[in-house]
């Protein structure tokens, strides 16, 4: 996991921190997963969490068609043509 | 170590309402001084990527979370510019029964003609314009294309966009600026025209001598404390934070309603799997809205981001998961949003907000309408699969609390205005019941759910504010770049302490 995803847990209150911590270490091991599995909601928040730092690697999400630095260099390059802000 | 500014009004938050209000009262010849706790973000720091985003730009990283049946993530903006920083940019004026129903039920003299010079206002300042259907992108067309097929009615959304090129990331911090929030707009007007702008400020308290405002009292980033002596205080935290600023200041208390009323809009969505290429996150994500069913309070709004967003909000874990994933360039993705009957509220626990808002029956019945209508706008629209944020196995029809995964996005009604003291927090002018020179402008004030988002709203009424404390008529319209020189200019407040103010413009950690 990138150290923008650990800024993001680190930025959530202390309950939620504590549980995301909690379900994140959870779903990735093979009993914990199969723990889940019983509840549904927390199943889905734990996958939630760990594919928002999967999917943020960049080579992956430009193999999906999104490039994150692409969007990014044309937001500065409009802005310094056009005098935004 | 105190320091001490002197103003004719201080603004607490820069957000949507704080803002407007702050540039208002500034061009209108006041002595402004505005206290935001959160930094200014500098979009060169903006990245695209959501984990960095959602830490940066959010109150606490994105995690606000209601506590009950069921919570409900509630994303909040932090730092000039507020929520407007973060929201899709969709701009709604309140609907015409929402407005009938406020003068019936709360005595608010608010009709169409006495907002109308409000909202032209706004909408001149903040450059809001339809969505052109190139813009809009792949997944908007998957949803007009069943919205059509089902005749359902549905429209391009009206946004505070300028100069927009798609790229997909509103709410992850704008990459060209092109979104109009009050960062960019109302707060350099402010500015220009005198206003002192603190960042970093956690406002402590509202002082009160007497029955009257004598300004408020902060502490700063460096620890520091500042002092502000105003007669006039414009309270604009938010919905969440507002109530709890009046708690601490022993404020609005009179009626028993401070804290409560709180309405959400709670919302949720769904994917699909298209046979054609949708890339979701080219075009603008919320663009397109399908009000087919809104007299039965619910309504369907466009969403859409880049795969780490798609990925956290895809309601599936697995194989399953991966599979889709795996064929993001085909997923659509659209959004449900209910006009919520549920009532939830807000208080201190332990130094944090604790909101409590547990979904009703009837709203619980709009969210099993809604995504078996959303359900059928998708097939409509050829879509192979259907993701619903359901548990596994779990029909529409049947879905109980429990099954349901929410967000909300516009807290509103807090410190709602009601002519009676007895009823509200606030009066019809915003001002706080029993007690002088205390005004709030944010959605707090909203007392009920508009069922359409509520920042236009709350510009507006930030605005009526704003000329009220002006004791002038609010023009028709504002143009930031050649203002009305009937408006003159003061400088800005005067500064007194006992060492200089480092308080400007604390750059975003990048």
């Amino acid at each position: 996991m990138s150290h923008a995803f650990d800024r993001f847990i680190a930025a959530a209150p202390w309950p939620q921190r504590a549980g995301l911590r909690l379900l994140l270490a959870l779903v990735r091991r093979p009993r914990g997963a199969v723990l889940l599995a019983r509840a549904p909601l927390l199943e889905q928040a734990a996958w939630a969490m760990l594919s928002l730092g999967r999917y943020d690697d960049p080579a992956l999400g430009r193999a999906l068609g999104w490039d994150a630095g692409e969007v990014v260099a044309r937001g500065r390059a409009l802005r310094r043509a056009e005098g935004r802000p | 170590m105190t320091d001490t500014l002197d103003a004719d009004v201080c603004v607490v938050g820069a957000g949507a309402g704080g803002a407007v209000a702050a540039a208002e009262l500034a061009e209108g010849g006041a002595r402004v001084v505005v206290l935001e706790q959160g930094p200014r973000h500098d979009p060169d720091g903006f990245t695209a990527r959501p984990p960095e985003m959602l830490a940066r730009l959010y109150r606490d990283g994105c995690q606000t979370a209601t506590v009950g049946a069921p919570p409900i993530l509630l994303p909040l903006g932090r730092g000039i510019g507020g929520t407007t920083l973060v929201n899709s940019g969709t701009c709604f004026r309140t609907p015409p029964h929402v407005l009938e129903r406020w003068a019936g039920e709360f005595g608010l003299e608010l009709d169409e003609a006495t907002l109308r010079p409000c909202f032209e206002r706004v909408e001149r300042a903040l450059s809001i314009a339809e969505v052109t259907p190139e813009l809009a992108g792949a997944n908007a067309a998957v949803a007009r294309r069943g919205a059509e097929r089902l005749g359902w009615s549905h429209g391009y959304l009206r946004r505070n966009a300028r100069g927009c090129v798609g790229s997909g990331v509103c709410v992850f911090g704008c990459p060209t600026s092109a979104k109009q929030h009050t960062g960019i707009t109302y707060i350099p007007r402010a500015t220009a025209a005198g206003a002192r702008i603190v960042t970093g400020a956690d406002v402590r308290q509202i002082v009160v001598e007497g029955g009257r405002a004598r300004g408020v009292s902060a502490r700063l980033a460096d620890g520091r404390s500042l002092q502000v002596h105003a007669p006039e205080v414009v309270v604009a935290c938010g919905t969440i934070h507002t109530p709890l600023l009046l708690e601490r200041s022993r404020l609005g208390e009179g009626s028993g309603q401070r804290g409560r009323n709180l309405a959400l809009h709670p919302a949720t969505s769904a994917f699909a799997l298209m046979e054609e290429d949708v890339n979701m996150a080219r075009g603008v994500p919320q663009s397109l809205y399908i009000d087919e069913f809104a007299h039965e309070g619910f309504m369907f709004e466009g969403a859409a981001g880049p795969p780490a967003y798609a990925a956290m909000v895809l309601p599936l874990t697995g194989v399953r998961h991966s599979r889709a994933m795996s064929q993001y360039r085909r997923l659509a993705q659209f959004g449900l949003m209910v006009s919520d009957e549920s009532r939830g509220h807000v208080r201190f626990l332990a130094g944090r907000p604790l909101i409590r808002y547990d979904l009703c029956a009837a709203d619980l019945s709009k969210f099993r309408g809604g995504l078996v209508r959303l359900e059928e706008l998708f097939h409509a629209a050829g879509a192979r699969e259907v993701y619903l944020p359901l548990t596994p196995g779990v029909r529409p029809q049947r879905a109980r609390l429990r099954d349901l995964k929410l967000m909300a996005f516009h807290p509103l009604g807090t410190a709602r205005a009601d002519a009676r003291a007895t009823h509200g927090v606030t009066d019809g002018d915003l001002a706080l019941h029993g007690v002088a020179g205390v005004h709030v402008a944010d959605g707090s004030v909203v007392p009920s759910a508009l069922g359409v988002n509520p920042q236009l709203t709350i510009m507006a009424l930030a605005t009526r504010l704003a000329f009220h404390l002006l004791g002038r008529a609010v023009p028709p319209w504002a143009d930031p770049i050649h203002p009305d020189p009937a408006q003159p200019v003061r400088p800005g407040a005067r500064v007194h302490g006992t060492g200089p103010l480092t308080d400007e413009e604390t750059p975003c950690p990048s």
